[in-house]
């Protein structure tokens, strides 16, 4: 076991590798010169130069690469070029709301999702079984910022029970936090929650028609402690693979989400990033994305262990 | 089970009374984000304006746009109206607790003077600049030039803060990382966090003046303890967060937005008289076809105003005005002289004007930006006008990053050049002859777009030496003239943004830069 996660995690060296470059090329190509974002509107180009010069924006890519690779590898991202700061404070300041929101979602989701996809396969052409897939259809194709928006006039504006906008940092008190993050992570399980829930009845559909579930009936089990104990847990693997590539798309992802509640979180940091040529932010964060995609795959292939005792050997 | 879900979900009901700002705290939405503290090494207005939080200055405007001490005691000027003598105010400190001294303000004029374009202009008219004691400075003038006051006293980009002599040191190129001046608020670095909020708390060693505020000027009296300028991305969201209370101003509320207003007790949408905005479509005179003046004139033919002021304002006609002087309209230096040129669209003329040109079809580049959407309103408005004229044009999507860099580019269009590109320019940098880049003239060494003019820089020159209104009106109208034959740039018209305020505070200063002094909480 030790062995494999070991194989694992040197298995994603040369990807983080291949990465980097790409992504380094790729910020460099689009046009744009953060120098002359950072001079403002009437900086002569004499400004512009020396700005450029402090950013060792003037030397050659491949040696802009190397200066960013050697310090990248003893954990020093650079500073941002847009303000100033070091590009690790800046994406640490952001972990703790992005990944609040990314766990409130998913455990919302997670509840919503799997009952309701149980029971869907359960009743499998029913009109339940309608009802929640046209539900999962709807929370699947509306757009995130129109889930948003409507919730935010009814439950912010109108009732005013929740805030508009912001983030409530954990420091000042967990329940504030949750508060804060509640209408984003509801806009965002709709959404995952539509797509786990159709993961959730294909697989347990595809579990519901064994013979040891007809055994089970034989024997006379409850139909709940059937679907729970024995449906679902053979029926995990699936589910879990998507809730993890949900996570991960929840962390990088939900740019629109953050812009809306006002969530200081990674997403925003990135696109920002990009609109402002500022290249070390933008490498920094992809360098720290792959790295939490890779431990996200890791741990859900470790899950599997759980439900599935052919990997545990 | 069910008992723990519905546990939950009351203590989160019960939690979730938003937080109003009813505590000490005055909540802001500028337009853009704090993203350094120094306002000398950007332009940037969002900078501009929180640094007045952070920083005072020696002079400043008041309402009359007269300059007056702020930081200074007084000013002594000599006879021949070559030396300035300023002392400074007793028991001004920095946020560092160090005293302010003649020596902070000498290093700070001098890195200002690297830096802003007026005060380019002053430091090369000057002989010297220096501390004579701890609370003395002296400016001495190699020549008579009667904008040393104006331009110490300017209050929009780049202000001349004061900071400590070793901040001060620094290149202007390079941005001051310690926000230490000696303004009303001092900033809690701790608690910035780029891209969404920056925090500021009252001084408690900042000795206001005893006048009334007046604009810039007077005393800066703080009511709050805090003040957060918080960076809301979205627009609708601001606008929710400062209906229900969660914020207290934003510095621009889009005219679709205004009817959200209506009814509400909590806010209202104020119409920024002082903060107005022009925008003009600045013209690259080093590129074909706008290298030919005929062919300028024929694209100040080929446009109009109302178009893009519709385009972008939609039906709320209150929001904007239709002017073709060079210095604003409602100024001191408005003008009508030679406005036909840029408010009469003709396009049979501008075609007739075409062909007697020798226009052959050299196409023009509109690199039609589309994350601003006033720019990209403005952009698809412009191009159906000049092929209806007769320019053959051709349209590349992109943003505004691209443009901002694109444009300081002398290269030909194939080779990362340009022709046209909008931007917009505020009101307080506009009136000002010395201050608007498009009466400079300064070919090369100028503005994006190099329009090239003797004249206009012979008149600048005399513009800065005479303190006589009326000479200086004369010298301004002759600007204007020079100006719109030499197309610098096409005005598409003048805004009037307007901004949410909550209701429930008092004696906000109106001016061309906000300020958060004087402004109180009631009731």
């Amino acid at each position: 076991m030790i062995l494999y996660v070991v194989g694992r995690l040197l298995a994603a060296v040369p990807t983080l590798l291949i990465v980097a470059i790409f992504i380094f090329g790729l910020v460099h190509i689009a046009p744009g010169d953060p120098a002359i974002l950072i001079a403002g509107d009437n900086a002569n180009p004499e400004q512009v130069d020396k700005i450029r010069e402090r950013l060792h924006l003037d030397r050659s890519l491949p040696v802009q690469f190397g200066i960013w690779f050697g310090n990248a590898v003893t954990g020093d991202l650079g500073t941002s070029v847009y303000s100033g700061r070091p590009v690790t404070e800046l994406i640490a300041q952001r972990v703790e709301p992005t990944f609040l929101l990314a766990l409130y979602t998913i455990v919302l989701t997670v509840i919503i999702a799997v009952p309701l996809g149980t029971i869907a396969a359960w009743k499998a052409n029913g009109w339940l079984d309608r009802a929640i897939m046209g539900f999962s259809v709807a929370g699947f194709s509306v757009p995130v910022f129109a889930t948003s928006y409507l919730l935010i006039y009814v439950f912010a504006v109108e009732l005013r029970w929740f805030p508009v906008q912001g983030y409530k940092a954990l420091s000042k008190g967990p329940v504030e936090t949750l508060v804060s993050l509640t209408l984003p992570s509801i806009a965002l399980a709709l959404v995952f929650a539509a797509l786990i829930a159709r993961v959730t009845r294909a697989a347990v559909l595809d579990v519901i028609h064994e013979n040891f579930v007809r055994t089970l009936k034989a024997k006379g089990m409850g139909t709940r402690r059937i679907l729970v104990t024995h449906v679902l847990k053979t029926a995990g693997v699936p589910i879990v693979t998507v809730i993890g590539i949900g996570l991960a798309a929840l962390i990088g992802g939900v740019v629109v989400t953050e812009s809306v509640f006002n969530i200081p979180g990674i997403g925003r940091l990135t696109v920002d990033a990009i609109v402002r040529r500022d290249y070390p932010v933008v490498q920094g964060i992809i360098l720290f994305f792959s790295l939490t995609l890779i431990a996200v795959n890791l741990v859900v292939d470790l899950s599997y262990a759980l439900f599935d005792p052919r990997v545990r050997g | 089970m069910k008992s723990i879900h519905l546990a939950i979900a009351a203590g989160l009901l019960a939690a979730a009374t938003p937080a109003l700002a009813q505590d000490n705290v005055l909540r802001l939405r500028m337009n853009g984000d704090i993203n350094t503290v120094d306002p000398i090494s950007t332009t940037n207005y969002t900078i501009r304006n929180s640094s007045y939080l952070i920083y005072d200055v020696l002079f400043a405007l008041d309402e009359n746009f007269e300059v007056q001490p702020q930081m200074a005691e007084g000013v002594e000027i000599s006879d021949d109206g070559l030396t300035y003598t300023i002392t400074l105010r007793d028991g001004l400190k920095f946020h560092d607790g160090s005293d302010v001294t003649a020596e902070d303000a000498v290093a700070s004029l001098k890195r200002w003077g690297k830096a802003d374009g007026l005060g380019k202009i002053m430091f090369s008219k000057l002989a010297s600049i220096e501390a004579t004691d701890d609370k003395t400075l002296v400016i001495t003038m190699a020549e008579p030039w009667a904008q040393v006051l104006p331009a110490i006293g300017k209050i929009s980009s780049n202000i001349p803060v004061i900071m400590p002599k070793r901040l001060a040191e620094q290149d202007p190129s390079d941005p001051v990382k310690e926000p230490i001046g000696s303004g009303p608020y001092k900033m809690v670095v701790d608690e910035w966090v780029p891209g969404s909020i920056a925090v500021y708390e009252a001084f408690e060693d900042y000795k206001p003046r005893s006048e009334p505020a007046s604009m810039a000027a007077g005393g800066k009296q703080t009511h709050f303890d805090r003040v957060e300028i918080i960076n809301i991305p979205d627009t609708a969201t601001a606008v929710d967060a400062l209906l229900v209370g969660e914020i207290d101003w934003m510095e621009e509320v889009p005219g679709d937005m205004l009817p959200l207003f209506e009814g509400q007790d909590e806010a209202q949408a104020v119409p920024a008289l002082q903060s107005g905005n022009s925008m003009q479509l600045v013209v690259n005179h080093l590129n074909p076809p706008f290298d030919n003046p005929k062919i300028r004139h024929a694209l100040q033919l080929a446009l109009e105003q109302e178009p893009f002021m519709q385009a972008i304002n939609g039906d709320n006609t209150d929001l904007y005005k239709i002017c073709g002087a060079v210095f604003f309209c409602d100024t001191p230096f408005a003008s009508d002289v030679n406005t036909d040129r840029v408010l009469k669209r003709d396009a049979e003329a501008a075609k007739a004007l075409l062909d007697e040109a020798g226009y052959d079809g050299t196409p023009v580049t509109l690199l039609h930006v589309t994350d601003i959407a006033s720019h990209d309103a403005a952009y698809s408005v412009l191009k159906p006008m000049l092929e209806e004229a007769g320019f053959v044009v051709e349209e590349q999507i992109t943003d505004w990053a691209t443009v901002a860099t694109r444009r300081a580019s002398k290269e030909p269009v194939a080779n990362g050049g340009w022709n046209v590109f909008f931007t917009g320019w505020g009101y307080i940098d506009q009136i000002n002859p010395m201050t608007n880049v498009y009466v400079a003239g300064a070919c090369e060494n100028g503005w994006f777009g190099w329009a090239c003019s003797q004249e206009l820089q012979d008149l600048r020159e005399k513009f800065a030496v005479t303190a006589d209104p009326a000479e200086q009106k004369k010298l301004a109208t002759r600007m204007q003239e020079v100006t719109h034959d030499l197309v610098p740039y096409v005005p598409v018209g003048q805004i009037f943004p307007s901004q949410g305020l909550a209701s429930n505070l008092q004696g906000y200063i109106d001016s061309p830069v906000p300020f958060f002094w004087n402004v109180s909480r009631g009731e």
